[in-house]
């Protein structure tokens, strides 16, 4: 496992080169556009910490940069060298599995209109069922999780949960440090 | 990487393990073709039916073509051929046990044929996966009383060892890793009254189960419970448990299940409050809470920082910036060090609390969330990611001080 400690370093050095850009026009935006903007640069912020080395980060990146809304210049900035590169394989990546979908998608209808359910086979499809109905719903959760299948999709729900348990930790020290400074 | 000829020369090199292995089942199909004449008519006749019809299935791959099929099916019609068979279409009208193999030595589908009979024979209202299983069972029995014993070498697939004796024959275990490369996760479930999907299926593994996948299978076979094996094949050899179906679908399913377990174990161990928790669907479904929770949580502390963010100035940042440099080094109590605290030095904790820094540095567990969250294990994680965030808090308001002065 990484070691948590450089995890949040990592991410809170990113982060702040992403907030640079913020702050530049944080006079002229509304307190929305503000919070997606910072949301944003931790998002990417946090993907690029994890270097390109899991899907759902380079699922991030791939949909950021094709974003209007800073998510270019959030990737630039915070990515810098490696910019091209990683959003390179993430978008093509990308394209690839958008085609699997696609027939996946279509074998799947076809097969469940021909299944005729046997009485003593009921509870089991029922619980598949279920098991089948929270996995779509996670990997709606999981960004890129629509492309994974579920052994993939396990590891990188793990991956995800850890790593936003370190964006949550260091944006809340930063609230807490910034707000305690405003009541002084 | 799928060869598109239809000879077997050209496929060559990459089949010649699989030469070798279909040239053992040419054995064993002779052996398996010899005896039931001399039994009674039951194995010829169920042979003989889907027979024709088997390899009609073969034909029908071969013309219809579906992307991942079509590999498959020129693959196996190229072992047809390289076996001496120069038309499918006209072996099985000579269906005869003492020629030399008209009947296309691949194994695949001899079982295909068997499951095929069985499924004509028995009711069709019975398709689960259950049934199948028993159906080889009854299959593997039959032939048990005809061959008289486990007649075929460990090559040989799960409808043809015998179960219930226990010595259970080394099988072939196709690997998960093909069925997420086809990024079908539906496909080991057999829903279909059609043989025909299934067998296109088992087709389909079969031959991708023999061009020897070396890597993934021996990655997959640390991931196993596997049996001793005596012939160092490229295949995943799983041994099926006792009452078990030794069928290669579901010795593969059950792999990919134990893969899938394994991994929600770390899973349930990571979220608070799902170590308790038994079946799939609950264990499912606390996890999506907690990953809605936490990218609520993400959603909140944004709109806070966004909030607090027009009084500030960023010089804050530009301040890290700067001190980043020492950062990359340095770790972070590295950089917070040379700062003079007021509050820490009020606290009169300062070497307390460098030890623990260095500490906390050493540990290499995973994050276990928040002060806030309840948790069933208190570990010193906890109490030293409290210090940690109190610690950022207090670099940034010191800082802030600073830059005020």
């Amino acid at each position: 496992m990484r070691a948590p400690s450089s995890l949040k370093q990592e991410f809170l050095r990113k982060w702040i080169l992403g907030l640079q850009i913020c702050s530049s026009s944080a006079k002229s935006m509304s307190i929305s556009e503000r919070k997606k903007a910072i949301k944003l640069s931790a998002d990417i912020a946090m993907a690029s910490a994890r270097n390109g080395r899991t899907s759902w980060s380079r699922a991030l990146i791939a949909s950021a940069s094709k974003d209007d809304n800073h998510g270019k210049l959030f990737v630039q900035q915070i990515l810098g060298s490696d910019c091209e590169r990683l959003t390179k394989i993430s978008t093509s990546i990308k394209r690839l599995r958008c085609k699997k979908i696609l027939k996946k998608s279509s074998g799947t209808i076809i097969r469940r209109r021909m299944k005729r359910i046997p009485d003593k086979a009921v509870a089991s499809s029922i619980a598949k069922q279920m098991v089948n109905k929270r996995t779509q719903i996670l990997k709606s959760l999981v960004p890129g999780g629509v492309f994974m299948d579920e052994v993939s999709l396990i590891e990188e729900t793990l991956d995800y949960i850890l790593s936003l348990r370190a964006q949550i930790d260091v944006m809340r020290s930063l609230a807490d440090a910034t707000e305690m400074m405003m009541s002084c | 990487m799928e060869p598109t000829e239809h000879r077997s020369s050209a496929i060559g090199p990459s089949l010649d393990q699989n030469a070798l292995d279909s040239l053992q089942f040419n054995e064993e199909i002779q052996h398996l073709m010899t005896l039931p004449p001399e039994n009674a008519n039951s194995f010829t006749a169920l042979l003989e039916l889907p027979a024709p019809q088997a390899v009609e299935l073969l034909h029908h791959h071969h013309h219809r073509s579906p992307e991942s099929n079509c590999s498959t099916a020129k693959l196996v019609t190229a072992k047809a051929d390289g076996h001496g068979l120069h038309h499918p279409h006209a072996t099985p009208h000579h269906f005869n046990p003492g020629a030399n193999l008209t009947f296309p030595s691949d194994i695949s589908l001899i079982e295909r044929a068997v499951r095929f009979s069985v499924f004509a024979g028995i009711n069709n209202s019975d398709n689960n996966h259950n049934d199948n299983n028993n159906n080889n069972h009854k299959i593997s029995s039959k032939i048990d009383k005809n061959n008289n014993n486990n007649n075929c070498s460990p090559e040989t697939t799960g409808s043809v060892p015998s179960n219930s004796s226990g010595n259970l024959g080394k099988v072939k275990n196709e690997p998960a890793e093909s069925d997420s490369d086809n990024n079908n996760p539906n496909s080991p479930q057999p829903l279909d009254i059609k043989t025909e999907n299934q067998n296109q299926k088992s087709a389909k593994r079969k031959e991708r189960e023999k061009k020897g996948k070396a890597a993934t299978k021996k990655s997959k076979s640390g991931a196993n419970d596997s049996s001793e094996d005596a012939e160092k094949l490229p295949y995943v050899h799983v041994r099926a448990r006792r009452g078990q179906a030794t069928d290669s679908h579901s010795l593969a399913e059950r792999a990919r299940r134990e893969k899938i377990n394994a991994r929600m174990k770390l899973l349930q161990e990571l979220v608070p409050g799902c170590n308790k928790i038994s079946g799939t669907a609950l264990v499912l479904d606390e996890i999506i809470n907690h990953v809605q929770s936490l990218q609520r949580q993400v959603e909140f502390l944004s709109m806070r920082l966004a909030a607090v963010n027009p009084r500030i100035d960023f010089n804050l940042d530009s301040l890290f910036v700067a001190e980043s440099g020492s950062l990359i080094d340095s770790s972070f109590p590295g950089m917070v060090m040379p700062v003079m605290w007021p509050e820490l030095q009020a606290h009169g904790n300062r070497q307390q609390y460098q030890q623990q820094w260095h500490h906390f540095d050493g540990h290499h567990q995973p994050l276990l969330g928040g002060a806030e969250e309840s948790h069933n294990f208190v570990t010193p994680e906890n109490s030293l990611l409290s210090y940690d965030s109190s610690a950022n808090s207090a670099t940034l308001h010191t800082n802030q001080l600073k830059m005020e002065l």
